[in-house]
């Protein structure tokens, strides 16, 4: 039969590999949310193995479960038979807005970004008290959930730069859109062009983002190329402060919570330890960390899509930091900390930050 | 699904624990073997008293129900062959009571097995019969399925700590069975009836488990054997020697050559690869275990032996053993994983079977398996597209069958019969038998509801 669909043509053999060995149960976050059998990867690929015999349609009734993903990789880096979930989940998404079949949700962020410069469509820009545009070393990307949601959080990695004197400047910056391919849209060319001539007219030859999604974008697609070619290089915060001194300490239990994008889809997992290391040498890993780490649930346009599910999936690690007893839970990307802070209980005592914050909070303390 | 029935089902477990969508009767079609047939229907029973008023109305109406934990079944016994209802019992997943008094734990069948183990860790106490898909499988699977794993040669299987049951029958009453003590001998052992039923007389709704102190040692050796009769004999050697491995597995020269095409691990290419772990509370004792072992490896020619001091070191030595079942399953796009066992001592002649059955029919079947209780695993890795090779695979694997009887065998050591070996069940079971498992299937059953097309159960 001739493949009808753009998974088919690239991820066939991925599909069909796929032994149905349920092993994804144990690690996926949707599963582990909702239990339900059809939202983990298992499910997924045995709907697209459906769908490529001709027994089932790709169509409206397919997006429940297609489009519940937050991409998160845990399947893929524990499936035995190695089939890359994502890429699959990714493709197969575009397939289905190429044939009009998308949750509406996804399609409203598509909307969003041709109109708007950043994904909650607001006009405004914070401009956090400081001058955009300068000529200075490096820029600092702050990403639109540090813009427009955590900006307690920018506000304080921005006074951390500024206390560890590094020479930054912000600019205007708009969405990298690095999203959209998640959501099975292209990244929009025109907002990445802008986004590239500021940073060029900076003259800054490091950028550093604060999150860990617009670190990967830049770094990976092909229309964030130009940066790699005027030898500009990229980095995430915690790749960019590892090697620095702060001078302060705090006694509480520290945890650590790894995102997805800078964990499983960057392999950056000890550089947030080594700066944790500095500071609270009080610490405590969770039972599921590094590759292993769950998800917080906010990935892949999961958030928007099934806000029920994204939270129950952040319950569930702070059920984490519950259980190891921490008083402070550490991260470095303003997606999880939003939403782990969306569904903090009153009960939970602990305090959930950034690094960055975190460190900044302590500097504070002590002057 | 008659509307009627479907309304009578959703004013069971209200309208979100009811579900037909597409999406869920397509994930519901199959487990982790090659069976595929899609349910009409699908609940997810939170209670015993659900699943007794689902139960009776299914009786009532003749409607196929199938008890479903996590679905990793390698026959098919969870496969809904008849279509009807799936019972997903994922939900059911409280661990009731850990008693270390009693030394038993009450649980809910669908509490993971890893969740368990994590639960007995902080008290020094685990629950042995440890399936290789323990981070997934529910208890209530294990137990309807008597899973086993790698200790069984030391610890047994699951019909070994399976105390009491609480099972609700195909009318919907709820019966009860064994008792919470050590022992007891009141009565027929109806517990150990519904162990390995393979969910075809009844659901199983709770389930108290013995559960074992863990010796906080271990030691693990691995040796090599040019000749696979060597290793053959070494394993017999071992299990009378009044020394007890508390793992004892062989991996053969196609799985390695299978590692090593498709890793690089560089593993050597010998015939047989033997790994064995001893456990103790005391080094002097796991050591002195492990010492007896080593030397039945040297006295049996084993060309290399290697013993770890660390616990990577131990890792790196089961990663040949470990490692096998993610390789064959990337290899091809169908896998068939048998599962035969023989008495200890015909477990060389059993692979020396197997690899002429793999000569004859032209196809690669590495095997792994625990020598230490005779159970092994060929697996068979093939392109189910190809008509010509699955008319082989399906050759070989009678052949199997038949060589495996022949040998005093049987057809499974711990994945069950389902579908995948139905049709072998009267090669290994005379006519007596088979009518008797028969007439216990009416006496429970009498309707033909519960996981109906399992274990030629139907003449």
């Amino acid at each position: 039969m001739e493949a009808r669909y753009g998974f088919e043509k690239k991820f066939r053999d991925q599909v069909l590999r796929c032994s149905s060995c349920g092993f994804c149960r144990a690690v996926c976050p949707v599963f582990g949310a909702t239990l339900r059998p059809s939202y983990n990867a298992r499910g997924k690929m045995l709907v697209l193995k459906e769908v490529m015999d001709g027994t089932i349609e790709l169509n409206d009734e397919l997006i429940e479960t297609l489009f519940q993903c937050t991409i998160c990789a845990s399947c893929e880096k524990n499936c035995p038979s190695g089939v890359n979930v994502p890429e699959i989940i990714r493709q197969v998404r575009k397939d289905m807005v190429h044939i009009g079949s998308c949750h509406p949700a996804f399609r409203g962020m598509n909307e969003v970004l041709q109109k708007h410069t950043n994904i909650y469509a607001e006009e405004e820009p914070e401009d956090f008290e400081r001058e955009r545009n300068k000529k200075a070393e490096c820029v600092y990307f702050i990403g639109c959930v540090g813009s427009y949601r955590e900006d307690e959080a920018t506000l304080s990695i921005l006074a951390l730069l500024d206390r560890l004197k590094v020479d930054y400047t912000l600019i205007d910056e708009v969405c990298c859109s690095g999203v959209l391919e998640d959501m099975g849209y292209p990244i929009n060319k025109g907002l990445a062009q802008r986004n590239i001539d500021l940073i060029l007219a900076t003259g800054a030859q490091t950028v550093i983002t604060g999150c860990p999604y617009c670190s990967r974008t830049f770094n990976n697609k092909s229309q964030y190329a130009e940066l790699k070619a005027k030898r500009i290089r990229v980095l995430h915060i915690t790749q960019f402060l590892k090697d620095f001194e702060f001078g302060v300490k705090t006694d509480k239990l520290v945890t650590y919570h790894d995102p997805c994008d800078l964990g499983r889809h960057c392999e950056i997992y000890e550089e947030p330890r080594e700066i944790i290391r500095k500071i609270a040498p009080n610490f405590v890993e969770m039972p599921h960390s590094r590759v292993d780490a769950l998800c917080c649930g906010a990935g892949g346009g999961v958030r928007g899509a099934y806000p029920k599910n994204s939270i129950a999936m952040a319950r569930r690690r702070l059920e984490e930091v519950e259980e190891v007893g921490a008083e402070v839970m550490l991260t470095e990307c303003n997606s999880c900390l939003h939403n782990f802070s969306n569904a903090k209980l009153r009960k939970q005592n602990f305090k959930i930050y950034n690094i960055t914050q975190f460190i900044n909070e302590l500097m504070e303390e002590v002057e | 699904m008659k509307e009627k029935t479907k309304t009578a089902l959703i004013d069971i477990v209200h309208e979100e624990n009811y579900t037909d969508s597409l999406i869920d009767m397509v994930s519901y079609s199959k487990d982790a073997s090659e069976h595929k047939h899609r349910p009409d229907a699908a609940v997810w029973a939170t209670t015993t008293e659900q699943i007794s008023a689902i139960l009776k109305l299914a009786n009532r109406e003749k409607l196929p129900v199938t008890a479903r934990g996590a679905g990793t079944s390698l026959a098919g016994l969870t496969v809904p062959q008849k279509g009807g209802l799936i019972l997903d019992l994922c939900r059911m997943n409280k661990i009731i009571k850990i008693s270390i008094e009693d030394r038993l734990a009450v649980v809910q069948p669908g509490v993971v097995y890893a969740t368990l183990e994590q639960t007995l860790a902080p008290h020094g106490f685990f629950f042995p019969p440890d399936p290789a898909s323990g981070v997934v499988s529910t208890l209530g699977g294990n137990v309807a399925c008597n899973a086993g794993g790698i200790k069984g040669a030391k610890y047994g299987t699951t019909k070994d700590y399976v105390l009491a049951l609480e099972v609700v029958l195909a009318d919907g009453r709820v019966l009860h069975t064994g008792s919470r003590c050590m022992k007891s001998v009141s009565g027929y052992d109806l517990t150990k009836l519904f162990v390995g039923s393979e969910g075809t007389l009844g659901v199983i709704t709770e389930i108290t488990l013995k559960i074992n102190p863990k010796p906080p040692l271990s030691r693990t050796t691995m040796a090599t054997f040019d000749d696979l009769e060597d290793a053959g004999r070494a394993v017999s050697q071992i299990m009378y020697s009044g020394i007890l491995p508390s793992a004892l597995e062989i991996v053969d020269q196609q799985t390695l050559i299978g590692i090593n095409q498709n890793t690089d691990l560089n593993l050597p290419e010998v015939e047989a690869i033997l790994v064995a772990e001893t456990d103790g509370h005391t080094s002097e004792e796991t050591d002195f275990q492990l010492a007896k072992i080593i030397d039945i490896f040297k006295k049996n020619n084993a060309s290399t032996v290697r013993q770890a001091d660390s616990e990577e070191e131990a890792e790196a030595l089961w990663t040949a053993r470990k490692s096998a079942y993610a390789v064959m399953s990337r290899i091809n796009n169908n896998l068939f994983v048998e599962d035969l066992s023989v008495p200890m001592s015909k477990v060389a002649e059993m692979l020396k079977s197997i690899s002429d059955i793999a000569t004859k029919y032209d196809l690669k079947i590495p095997t792994v398996g625990h020598a230490g209780d005779g159970n092994l695993h060929p697996t068979i890795s093939f392109d189910g597209t190809n008509p010509d090779e699955v008319k082989r695979v399906e050759e070989a694997s009678a052949a199997l069958f038949k060589r495996v009887i022949e040998l005093g065998g049987t057809l499974t050591g711990e994945h069950g019969i389902g579908l995948a070996k139905a049709g072998f069940m009267c090669m290994e079971h005379d006519e007596v038998t088979m009518n008797v498992m028969r007439a216990i299937k009416k006496l429970f059953d009498p309707n033909n509801i519960l996981n109906p097309g399992k274990m030629a159960l139907e003449v």
